[in-house]
């Protein structure tokens, strides 16, 4: 094995003179973050809200939960990525798609990137929340609304609550998910933490000091994550058994 | 007891900081039937798991036909292919056919051709009456049929003895006779059996001793007669009288 | 815009299915033929109950699942020809080429997540089976064989078809090291003739097909073994 190791080059100043390497690793990180952030905000409400409206039994709105569901889950995120970028713009009318075109660097990629994640992981909050709903019993709605609530009542206060904290976990690896998959928007041009990574193995030939860089920091993002879920978890925990009336009262 | 099948003694085990079996000691003799009886939580069960070494254990020694199970030379998979073991809940293969479950250690264990382990298998269901439903698969037979077809894959191993442990507590009362026909015809024929069991009349039946076990300890070890006539131990009194209400 | 071309998409169709979507399903098959005995190893070695086993192969799995699989694929790309000289005790980096690249990427990637899964069948298969496998005199690795794996493989099928769906798409992702997958043909002809809103329309189409249809599948096997059981 030929391979100079260099972990100097880490603190060595990138060419585009912003700074050290690993500053430059560092804001990408950022952007990582910015773009799982803004996207996740937008799938969360977007999947609660398609989630919840699959469980209303209505069947033409469950049909087209169903439909969206499918949608987004059977194309490949790289092309819906691509979709994204190259097609949607195309589709608009004309002034709307090219003022779109237009944005300047980074907003250019990181708009689409955003919206594609967003979309894209709001299919798999959609599947968990729809899954916490039915995994409480039935009586629990018909016990809100005995007493009076209306159905979107019932909603607010006693079965989202519980159903949120059922699925707090699998959120949480969403979460963790929609981190790594913010990686894909490198396709795009988006210099998030990867794609940094990969442009400081060009500048550098430094390839695995790249890489083990953005592997570290990765892997220390995940345990920031981690930790702040399972802060989460406790926080909303409710003692004892999760009983309805709790639920809704820690909800507040 | 110089030619004794099964030899414990002194055993203890622990899990964790909890002792489940405290200095047991016990021999069992070829031919011998003996009913291992006693509380929930007694330890019989981590006992008879303990002869075939499926329980490891921390303190003692059994051996089986002059073969120490705890060494740390001893080869378990041939000396459990020669200790035939029936559970409570009857553990077949559920992927595989009635025939496949007495066939499979056959071939694999005792390298028996797949000709000849069939003519087997097939003897042992006509012999415990399910010849008919050698092609099914566990779930479509009853909770009794499951367990003879239990024994007869035990049986298909040409055990030197048999371990049963609760082999009738997980059953619906009408078919727990099924199965204590076929234990008590296994008896007559003079197999080694070591039973874990509530159920007294098979004890009073084909037993020869009973050992009572409470709190992991060997509480009573004695003759059938002894037994039944009059405990020594109050536990064993206090036990059987629950039992025989019933 | 000018007018959707379906021609370009009719003539390219030879080129975008014999060399883009073989490589794509032949990927996708040898990965996770791959990928399952290497996460079954896994799984094994996590339930053995060795403490030094467990560790090296749970470090392994969520090493794995910590990272973008997109770095992943640029990991394996420049260190596997590394791996390959050390093997060989060649001085120079071995080139290995896109396809096997990336089979050893999606091999041991997909491995980690097949792990889960299979971890979580062998522990859905009561210890009793375990017991009346050794009781029967059967060996560790014939009991696995024959009694514990069989069951866990079946109680799993579904889990590890889907799974295998993900990985199908997945495999889109060769794009970065300018594979020639299925995407790749699709995106090289969409550059040549700037024909980009037809060519990714047409894979997404594609894919959609060829994914929603598994998962349709998936889903009528999967009641299959619900009624079985």
């Amino acid at each position: 094995m030929s391979y100079h190791w260099n972990w100097g080059i880490l603190l060595a100043q990138e060419p585009g003179g912003t700074g050290t390497y690993l500053h430059y690793l560092i804001v990408g990180l950022g952007w990582t973050l910015a773009t799982a952030l803004a996207a996740w905000v937008i799938a969360l409400v977007l999947g609660s809200f398609i989630g919840t409206l699959r469980t209303t039994g209505n069947r033409w709105i469950v049909r087209l939960g169903n439909g969206y569901v499918e949608l987004f889950r059977n194309i490949p995120l790289l092309v819906q990525m691509f979709l994204w970028y190259f097609v949607v713009p195309e589709l608009l009318p004309v002034r709307l798609g090219d003022a779109i075109k237009q944005m300047p660097p980074p907003w250019g990629s990181y708009v689409p990137a955003v919206l594609c994640l967003a979309l894209y992981t709001s299919v798999r909050v959609a599947e968990q929340v729809k899954a916490g709903i039915q995994s409480l019993p039935r009586g629990q709605t018909f016990a809100g609304t005995a007493m009076g609530l209306t159905q979107l009542q019932a909603y607010r206060y006693v079965i989202l609550p519980q159903a949120f904290r059922i699925i707090l976990p699998p959120l949480t690896s969403e979460f963790m998910n929609i981190i790594k998959n913010s990686s894909v928007a490198l396709t795009i041009g988006l210099m998030e933490l990867t794609g940094r990574a990969r442009a400081m193995q060009e500048f550098s030939f430094q390839v695995f000091e790249a890489f083990a860089a953005a592997t570290v920091i990765y892997i220390l993002t995940t345990l920031v994550v981690v930790l702040g879920m399972r802060w989460l978890e406790r926080a909303v925990r409710v003692p004892g058994l999760i009983a309805a009336s709790g639920a809704a009262q820690a909800a507040h | 007891m110089p030619d004794a099948m099964i030899s414990i003694r002194n055993l203890s085990k622990w899990y964790g900081a909890f002792q489940v079996l405290t200095d047991c000691s016990t021999q069992i003799a070829k031919g011998e039937v003996v009913v291992v009886c006693g509380p929930s939580g007694s330890g019989k069960s981590t006992l008879i798991k303990c002869v075939n070494g499926l329980e490891a254990f921390q303190k003692g020694e059994v051996v089986v036909d002059g073969i120490s199970v705890g060494g740390p030379k001893t080869d378990l998979p041939k000396l459990r292919s020669r200790v035939g073991m029936v559970f409570q809940h009857f553990e077949l293969f559920p992927h595989m056919s009635v025939i496949r479950n007495l066939t499979l250690a056959q071939e694999k264990v005792l390298h028996r051709s797949p000709k000849d382990a069939n003519e087997k298998g097939m003897k042992l269901l006509e012999r415990v009456g399910l010849a008919a439903h050698s092609g099914k698969f566990p779930a479509q037979l009853s909770g009794g049929q499951q367990q003879r077809v239990a024994i007869a894959r035990a049986l298909s191993m040409d055990p030197i003895a048999m371990l049963f442990d609760e082999p009738t507590s997980a059953l619906d009362p009408e078919m727990i006779n099924e199965v204590l026909d076929v234990m008590v015809a296994l008896a007559k024929d003079g197999m080694t059996m070591m039973v874990v069991t509530h159920e007294m009349g098979f004890a009073r039946k084909v037993a020869h001793r009973v050992i009572f076990m409470d709190q992991g300890q060997i509480v009573e070890d004695c003759s059938k007669d002894e037994f039944f006539g009059k405990p020594r131990s109050e536990r064993a009194q206090l036990f059987l009288s629950k039992i025989l209400q019933h | 815009m000018g007018g959707f071309d379906w021609e370009v998409i009719r003539t390219s169709l030879p080129y975008l299915f014999k060399v883009g979507m073989v490589f794509t399903l032949t990927l996708t098959v040898l990965a996770m033929a791959g990928g399952i005995v290497f996460g079954t190893l896994l799984a094994m070695m996590r339930v053995s109950g060795l403490r030094s086993l467990g560790l090296l192969a749970g470090t392994y799995v969520n090493l794995m699942r910590s990272i973008p699989l997109v770095l992943v694929i640029f990991w394996f790309f420049f260190l596997v020809p590394y791996i390959g000289a050390w093997i060989l005790r060649e001085p120079r980096p071995i080139p290995v080429g896109t396809f096997y690249s990336a089979l050893i990427t999606f091999t041991m990637f997909e491995a980690a997540y097949y792990c889960e899964i299979m971890r979580a069948g062998i522990q859905s298969i009561p210890r009793g089976q375990v017991w009346s496998g050794f009781a029967l005199g059967l060996g560790y690795w014939q009991t696995m064989g024959h009694i514990v794996l069989p069951q866990a493989f079946r109680n799993m099928l579904p889990v590890l078809l889907t799974q295998t769906i993900i990985l199908f798409q997945d495999t889109s992702l060769v794009y970065v090291i300018s594979a020639t997958d299925f995407l790749g043909a699709a995106s090289k002809i969409a550059n040549r003739d700037y024909r980009l809103v037809e060519m990714y329309s047409f894979v997404a189409v594609v894919y959609f097909i060829l994914s929603f249809g598994l998962s349709l599948l998936v889903r009528r096997l999967q009641v299959r073994i619900a009624v079985v059981r």
